[in-house]
């Protein structure tokens, strides 16, 4: 968190409400009144959808329930106006939150679904108000609304009180954008399932952005209903407040939090030269030609080119393909390492683990004990079950039968982001880093959320000593895109380490790269066990088993078909007819 | 709530039939290039929109009957589908994207049809709209009843297509796994084009159909995204009969509802169904 | 009736594949064998038209299919039998094998070339209106080779069919492979269990990290200590 951004945006507040009493004509203090209108309204939107990818297409629902809200508590119960905001922002806040509870819990809403449906909400309660007596049909008049005296007219009085909440919006926005919640939040939008196995607590922050979102909408509302004095359902629910923030956030930005604001101003500023009668059919058709434009052409909007080209400044000038040699230098392992494990501590023990997918048994009453210390090999041929087991474990996936005993904790009912909290990791066999992310803030997300559970700063600063140790220091503030598949790898390696956790699964870390690679990656491992972290590893690439692994289990078609070390295992009949075929075993 | 009598039920379930379908002619388009191609196309509600409007132009200032506008209209949109597909594979835009694309398009066809035929209620005043014929004491007007049967035809010829046809076979493989499908000689590029043509003409029978049956206004575009959208999810996606069969069941639910309560609680009945599947059966889509 | 020369492919920055040279026989049965991440899939996908190849030729029966598109590729006659089969699960066991037979010049055959797939595999005709998802591994495999026959394929191109299939089940579908050879069909296969691959193939190439490293008579290659070393970690 910088705090000359908080200054610079909290005197900007300051200098604009002088504005007032400067002897400004009416007609600005309205203009500047929809420009903070529209910021609010595009900023808080894009709390949930920029910052997490669940575009809403129902923002216009809980920005018309916060008019009705202040409309109905205002004039039909006589409520004092100020009060009446309080109660806008809840009921919203508890619209959404009602909505998300049911909707983020089905996995298969995202995207397109989640779009839909919340477009679908705003007719839904646009019915009810019309059908019920909040409204019933004919309107509310605010003209008779007691405004509070906040400046030299009641015109100054709104626009103070716009102002007020547009420089609060987008004060949040910036807090949350540089927050550890923040960052869960853009895990979310780059790799949700990812994001969830590495401890970040999806439903609930997704729950926590929409309440935010929408309880702002919902203020922004109530200051609205008695700006234009005179709300009708099919004003209010119309389809020009969903259209235009999504407008507003693709053309300034939805991945930054000045984005939206800067997309508000822009487009405010053109709507002014549409402001009556046929011309806002036709500024609604620009708006929509507007949107077709910024997504084909410019789909980062305008805030996202600034920084890409700004960050290519610096990018450009390291393109380095090499790991770094982490200190202390490697030399490859010639000697099998020394047995450390505490044989009488079983770390993670697995029980009758079942998991089939359409029938295909992918793991068949699986029972093993990973003990303390170890390097535990998990081999066998293609379709074999290794991935599935880590998969399980992790928590990706929930086992069909069986338990899962971690640290005496059965873990089989456990979530994800709880698993990642107990000290489970993993590492994806085709790396799977948050894209938009640099290799740093991958990194830290894992300090952020894994069972050391830092703060941001610390967590950056915790990240970099990881990034060390894996090679990776020097292409901190790279792309994930720009690395080749060995920086790729390792960059998983050093964010699944970044999580500190006790029990460490990698998903053939070692296939695609070079030999010299492999000895790298393998002295790297053996210095992970080192460190104390227990080590489960699925590999292709034998020479690596056996130098790195105690103890070997093989598995063939889901089940567990021999367990020992490893020279004694691959000598094993079973285990050579299974790779090699009885011909030749 | 209000207790109605057996022929008012009747009547009301009548309508429901004939609404419902209404959203399967409505969704037929939308949900096979949806299912099929995985693309969300809002333009689809805009087409249906322009349609209704040019079959409501071409009947009340030259005369044409509507059906037989439906001679321009059907080729005309075809090839629209066909200009739109290829730009957006140009483009190669996210389907995430292309819903964002496709509904800043509808925004602009819904504009230009308030522009050019401002909001005011337009209603088509046909031959069709005078005949109405009874059957069981039931009324069954007959742009209604031509709607039903053409929306039917359709969702069964397709229906028929997808099962039977090589060419429908190559669409459902096209869905499932595009590359393996080309890699068996499925030129994906021109059954793609295809496709979406025939969505979009498909829209364009849709509108006139709408434009037969219901008085037209360009605001209601929106508010018919949401239960079509509902029916095309509820009937499972790229199957051409599950739009209309759900959106039966929407209709008549609707219309009991409207009977029993009151008309504009309608919309509540889709988006509560909707919420109700996603709650118990997620995996349908 | 197969040539490939210098054929490279790389995903981004990184060759999957590069100076790829080889050639399959007409009537030949040629083996691909490699550890996993060695490019084989890669390489079949790049045959078939399903990646894009850079630099380097692709010459069916002398024809240069270089970059063409698979559907195109497929029509020059060549079929795939794809990693994990790849079936198209929700649509039925017949309807898969008609749509093996898509292209005008297969479909006319259609009648004759579905006969001779179920008398190869006959535990195939009774699921013909099974829903192809359902099936089990093995089945599954005969019916995606099943597929890439309906083509009428003048090469058939099998992207490790022994994957995830029970050793029983696996000698039965080799032994099929190997009849559909003897009956004239030129055949390239890519496989990761070594000895199968080995034994029924006339010549087969080894590759590693996207390198033809080794190349000859299968007998003498299976022998090699390199071979088993790479395969099993101990010689």
């Amino acid at each position: 968190m910088n705090p000359k951004v908080l200054g610079v945006i909290v005197a900007a507040g300051a200098a604009l409400a002088c504005l007032p009493w400067l002897g400004v004509p009416a007609f600005y203090k309205s203009f500047f009144y929809l420009l903070f209108h529209w910021v609010v309204l595009a900023v808080s939107w894009n709390i949930l959808s920029g910052y997490t990818g669940y575009f809403s297409f129902g923002h216009g629902a809980f920005f018309g329930a916060g008019i009705y809200v202040t409309a109905f508590c205002a004039v039909k119960l006589g409520w004092p106006f100020l009060a009446t905001l309080p109660a806008a922002a809840a009921v919203a806040a508890a619209l959404g939150v009602g909505l998300g509870a049911i909707v983020f819990r089905v996995s298969a809403v995202r995207g397109e679904l989640f779009a839909l449906l919340t477009l679908a909400v705003t007719f839904v309660l646009a019915t009810i108000i019309l059908n019920t007596p909040i409204d019933g049909g004919p309107g509310i008049y605010l003209l008779g609304v007691n405004l509070p005296k906040l400046g030299p007219s009641p015109n100054a009085s709104i626009y103070l009180m716009g102002l007020a909440t547009a420089t609060a919006t987008v004060l949040i926005a910036y807090l949350v954008y540089v927050s550890k919640f923040g960052a869960g939040l853009f895990a979310i939008h780059d790799d949700e399932d990812v994001a969830e196995v590495m401890g970040v607590p999806t439903y609930r922050f997704k729950l926590l952005a929409f309440a935010l979102s929408c309880a702002l909408a919902g203020i922004a509302g109530g200051i609205h209903a008695i700006f234009i004095s005179y709300i009708t359902v099919s004003e209010v629910f119309s389809i020009t407040v969903p259209l235009s923030v999504v407008l507003m956030s693709a053309l300034g930005g939805s991945r930054h939090w000045i984005g939206p604001a800067i997309g508000a101003i822009v487009i405010t500023c053109l709507l002014f030269f549409f402001t009556a009668g046929d011309s806002a059919v036709i500024g609604r058709a620009l708006f929509g030609l507007i949107l077709v434009l910024v997504i084909l052409f410019m789909p980062q909007g305008i805030v996202g080119m600034i920084v890409a080209k700004w960050s290519a400044l610096f990018r450009s000038s390291a393109f380095d393909t090499e790991i770094e040699h982490p200190r202390p230098a490697t030399t490859a392992p010639t000697a099998p390492p020394v047995p450390r494990f505490d044989s009488t501590k079983t770390l993670l023990r697995v029980e009758g683990l079942s998991k089939s997918f359409s029938g295909v048994k992918a793991l068949q009453d699986v029972t093993l004990g990973i003990r303390q210390g170890e390097i535990l090999g998990l081999v066998g041929p293609n379709g074999s079950g290794k991935s599935t087991f880590i998969n399980v474990v992790s928590g990706h996936f929930p086992a069909d039968r069986g338990h899962i005993v971690f640290e005496g904790r059965e873990m089989a009912g456990l979530e994800a982001h709880d698993r990642a909290k107990a000290g489970i990791a993993r590492t994806y066999q085709i790396p799977r880093p948050f894209a938009q992310m640099t290799v740093l803030d991958n990194v830290a997300l894992a300090c952020m959320y894994g069972v050391s559970g830092l703060s941001r700063p610390a967590a950056r600063r915790e990240a970099e000593v990881h990034l060390h140790f894996a090679g990776l220091w020097s292409r901190r503030l790279a792309m994930p895109d720009d690395l080749n598949l060995h920086q790729r790898k390792f960059l998983e390696l050093a964010r699944a380490l970044a999580a500190r956790p006790k029990l460490l699964m990698l998903d053939e870390v070692l296939s695609g790269l070079t030999p010299t690679e492999i000895e790298g990656a393998i002295a790297m491992i053996a210095r992970i066990r080192d460190q104390g972290t227990t080590i489960v590893f699925v590999e292709h690439i034998m020479r690596a088993v056996t130098a790195l692994a105690d103890r070997i289990v093989v598995l063939n078609h889901g089940a567990v078909i021999a367990e020992g070390r490893a020279e004694i295992v691959m000598n094993d009949l079973g285990v050579r007819t299974a790779y090699l075929g009885a011909a030749h075993a | 709530m209000v207790v109605p009598s057996f022929g008012l039920l009747a009547q009301s379930i009548l309508s429901g039939i004939f609404l419902g379908g209404m959203y399967g002619l409505v969704g037929l388009g939308l949900g096979l290039s949806w299912g099929l191609q995985r693309q969300i196309n809002l333009t689809h509600f805009g087409f249906v929109f322009l349609s209704a409007y040019l079959c409501y132009q071409g009947a009340t200032v030259w005369g044409v009957d509507p059906l037989l506008s439906l001679i321009i209209v059907i080729p005309v949109f075809f090839g629209i589908g066909v200009v739109m597909q290829w730009a957006l594979a140009r483009f190669r835009i996210s389907a995430f994207n292309s819903l964002l694309v496709t509904f800043g398009l509808t925004v602009v066809i819904e504009s230009l049809i308030q522009y050019v035929w401002t909001a005011d209620f337009r209603k088509l005043h046909s031959a069709y709209g005078e005949i109405k014929f009874t059957v069981f004491g039931l009324y069954v007007p007959l742009p209604e009843f031509l709607a039903f049967v053409v929306s039917a035809t359709l969702a069964v010829g397709i229906w028929a297509l997808l099962r039977h046809s090589d060419l429908g076979k190559a669409l459902r493989a096209m869905a499932e796994d595009a590359p393996i499908a080309s890699a068996f000689g499925v030129n994906e590029r021109a059954i793609s084009l295809l496709l979406s043509g025939t969505c979009i003409a498909l829209a364009g029978i849709a509108g006139a159909m709408f434009a037969l049956t219901y008085t037209l206004t360009p605001t209601q575009i929106f508010s018919w995204v949401g239960v079509v959208f509902a029916a095309v999810m509820l009937g499972g996606l790229g199957n051409p009969l599950g739009p209309l069969l759900a959106g039966m069941i929407i209709g008549v639910s609707e219309a009991i509802a409207m009977t029993l309560f009151a008309p504009s609680w309608a919309p509540i009945v889709s988006f509560s169904l909707l919420i109700l599947m996603l709650l118990f059966r997620p995996a349908r889509t | 009736m197969l040539e490939v020369r210098s054929l490279g492919v790389s995903y981004g920055a990184a060759p999957a594949l590069s100076g790829i040279d080889l050639a399959v026989g007409t009537g030949e049965l040629v083996s691909v064998v490699g550890p996993n991440g060695a490019g084989k899939t890669t390489l079949i996908n790049a045959l078939a038209g399903l990646i894009a190849a850079e630099g380097g030729q692709i010459l069916l029966e002398g024809r240069d299919v270089t970059g063409l598109s698979s559907h195109l590729i497929c029509e020059a006659g060549l079929a795939i039998v794809p990693e994990s089969r790849r079936l198209f699960g929700n649509m039925t066991v017949l309807e898969n094998l008609e749509l093996g037979s898509y292209l005008p010049r297969a479909k006319i055959h259609r009648a004759e070339s579905l006969e001779r797939v179920i008398a190869l595999f006959p535990a195939i005709k009774e699921k013909l209106q099974a829903r192809a998802g359902s099936l089990s591994g093995g089945q599954q495999q005969m019916v995606a080779i099943g597929r890439a026959l309906m083509a009428r394929p003048k090469l058939l191109l099998l992207d490790e069919p022994s994957l995830g299939l029970a050793p029983a089940i696996v000698i039965a579908m080799f032994g099929a492979i190997r009849d559909i050879n003897a009956a004239g069909m030129s055949v390239l296969l890519i496989e990761q269990n070594v000895a199968i691959a080995m034994e029924i193939a006339r010549r087969a190439y080894v590759l590693e990290e996207g390198r033809i490293v080794m190349s000859g008579a299968a007998a003498d290659l299976m022998d090699r200590p390199e071979v088993r070393k790479a395969y099993l970690g101990i010689t």
